[in-house]
């Protein structure tokens, strides 16, 4: 296999997460006591609320600020946001969807080979560590792109970056320094 | 001075032997003439009789550095004493946890994180030098939590950009199998079970290499690998009256702790073995198991290069198959996998078996535990994000009016 080669890598979004505010007070208590799906943390002030349709949790503070984790595409995240502040006008608030952001993007890409990892970490020295006492997979930064990505020997590889277009110029950028480390049987 | 003397300047007796910050001087106690003056300097010759003493002894550093920090050197120079490290790995460590207690969060953090702070300046200094400290080590020293140590680990790395190099196995072998009890010069080991230490440390490297080419040490936590690495050699050293010791036992003997992993890594040596000793021809005719392999590993360990290429390469059949262990089904995922094999050469045997030989994977491809995988699925409409909301979607996640009623009265009781 060339490293040139244009290889069609499946790269699965399995999480991303993003925030938006409301711009208006919100009663934690109103939501708790009117909201379904809903569970109340008194002690640290917030709300979760779970939506089913794009599955969805959102963290729901008093301030206004909104947090969803659990879409799987960064459209989705906007559909499920939307849908939760529509609930929230429901309720009885004058909210308005503003600030949506995404925030992380975490993506799993599996390599059809194996990396050897002490010799991938020793190829790229300031950007890879490898400490096989704290975690068994090389944990490595691309500061351009402020994507961190964690690389276990089997070959499967765990993205986190700021969006999706990062996350995959990652996995772009790694792919021929792991290809360099793989497997090869003497 | 003996004789008394006259100030010439005023004729006084009064003679004073005083000393002027460093300098000794006789003065006249009535005008204040300097009589005589002592050398401010010391010769070479004055200084071979004196002990230099380091400025990390004298007090002028505590004027000069907080009692912090000065908490802190001591820490490190203590913990570097404990491991017996050479003394230019102390001066490494002081140095760099100087640097790191400029930090704000280094220096404003409780004592339980400087502590790990000190520890962890000492595990950079070996690293860096190559000296063979394993967190573990480091942790049980300062009674620490290793979580919190691995934090304040990475944390120190970032802030100080350092570069740490791997953990050499060797070394690590080497320091490892030293705190083991069961040379001959210990006295607490019955006699058949004492040791010569440089043929198992030998052996024992042998082995880590042979685990290190077949998959078993990347990702890994090196310490129970080399205790099961250890158990190994030190039974096939002497195999009469060993093969029936377990490995727990081999433990206690050694007074050291079996750590949990541990039995997996022996687990996974003894297929290793196992599969090796497939190939070799005069052990063949026996039928091996976990327990007798240990004999033969010296041989297996002579012959471990061509060993390991027949038994793992693809298209060679093997002629006995109860020692298969893997499933073909295991076989499959590893072709769809997409392995590349760059070159194999056959070695001539027919190939009779349909099964498939076993390639070298790690062994968690060998065993893939079952991922639910979401297909994604084309059928489903293409979201964008800006699509309508009816209410109807809304209204499930609403409670109606009655439902609110009956919270309140629920909540009233309660």
């Amino acid at each position: 296999m060339d490293a040139d080669s244009d290889v069609a890598l499946d790269i699965l979004i399995t999480n991303v997460v993003c925030v938006f505010r409301t711009r208006c007070h919100l009663n934690l208590r109103k939501i708790a006591l009117e909201g379904a799906n809903v569970i109340y943390k008194r002690d640290v002030g917030k709300v979760l609320m779970k939506l089913r349709k794009p599955r969805i949790t959102a963290t729901i503070w008093s301030s206004g600020k909104v947090i969803c984790t659990g879409a799987t595409s960064e459209e989705e995240a906007k559909l499920g946001a939307r849908r939760l502040a529509r609930s929230l006008q429901k309720l009885g608030f004058q909210v308005i969807f503003t600030d949506f952001k995404v925030v992380n993007v975490l993506a799993v890409c599996n390599m059809p080979f194996e990396i050897r990892l002490p010799e991938f970490t020793k190829n790229n020295r300031p950007h890879a560590s490898y400490e096989p006492e704290l975690h068994p997979a090389v944990c490595y930064r691309i500061k351009s792109l402020k994507a961190t990505l964690q690389i276990f020997s089997t070959g499967s590889i765990t993205v986190t970056g700021p969006n999706v277009k990062a996350v995959a110029s990652a996995v772009e950028q790694i792919y021929p320094f792991v290809f360099e480390s793989r497997k090869q049987i003497l | 001075m003996a004789d008394q003397r006259k100030c010439p300047d005023c004729g006084s007796l009064e003679i004073v032997d005083d000393a002027h910050y460093a300098q000794n001087q006789l003065v006249c106690a009535d005008c204040g003439f300097i009589l005589t003056e002592g050398l401010l300097t010391t010769t070479f010759a004055d200084e071979e009789h004196l002990r230099e003493v380091s400025y990390s002894r004298s007090t002028g550093q505590n004027e000069q550095q907080s009692r912090c920090k000065q908490r802190g050197i001591r820490r490190v120079q203590d913990l570097c004493k404990v491991l017996q490290l050479p003394s230019t790995f102390e001066d490494g460590a002081v140095s760099y946890f100087q640097q790191a207690i400029q930090h704000p969060s280094f220096r404003l953090v409780s004592l339980e994180k400087k502590e790990m702070l000190v520890g962890c300046c000492v595990f950079v200094t070996c690293r860096q030098h190559n000296w063979p400290l394993t967190m573990g080590t480091v942790c049980s020293l300062l009674y620490a939590d290793k979580d919190l140590f691995a934090s304040t680990y990475l944390h120190l790395l970032k802030e100080l950009q350092l570069d740490v190099p791997a953990l050499s196995l060797t070394d690590l072998v080497k320091t490892h199998l030293n705190s083991f009890k069961l040379f001959q010069d210990s006295s607490s080991v019955p006699a058949k079970y004492a040791e010569n230490k440089e043929q198992m440390v030998a052996r024992t490297i042998q082995i880590m290499e042979l685990a290190s080419e077949t998959w078993l040490v990347t990702g890994r936590h090196p310490i129970p690998l080399v205790t099961a690495a250890a158990y190994l050699t030190w039974q096939s050293l002497h195999p009469a009256g060993r093969l029936t010791c377990p490995f727990s036992r081999f433990c206690k003997l050694a007074g050291i702790d079996l750590p949990p992993p541990a039995h997996l890594r022996l687990t996974e040596l003894h297929d290793i073995l196992l599969r090796m000793a497939s190939q070799l021809a005069w052990l063949r005719v026996f039928s091996l198991d976990r327990r007798s392999v240990a004999k033969h590993i010296g041989d297996l360990l002579q012959h471990r290069r061509f060993l390991l290429q027949s038994a793992f390469s693809p298209g060679y059949a093997s002629k006995g198959n109860s020692l298969e262990s893997s499933t073909p089904a295991a076989g499959d995922t590893a072709e769809t996998m997409g392995v590349v094999h760059i070159e194999s050469s056959p070695t001539g045997e027919k190939q009779e078996c349909k099964s498939r030989q076993r390639p070298l994977l790690p062994p968690c491809l060998m065993n893939p535990r079952k991922i639910r995988r979401i297909a994604p699925s084309s059928s489903a409409p293409v979201i964008t994000g800006d699509e309508p909301i009816l209410d109807s979607e809304i209204e499930q996640y609403l409670r109606s009016q009655e439902e609110v009623e009956e919270i309140r009265k629920a909540q009233a009781l309660y």
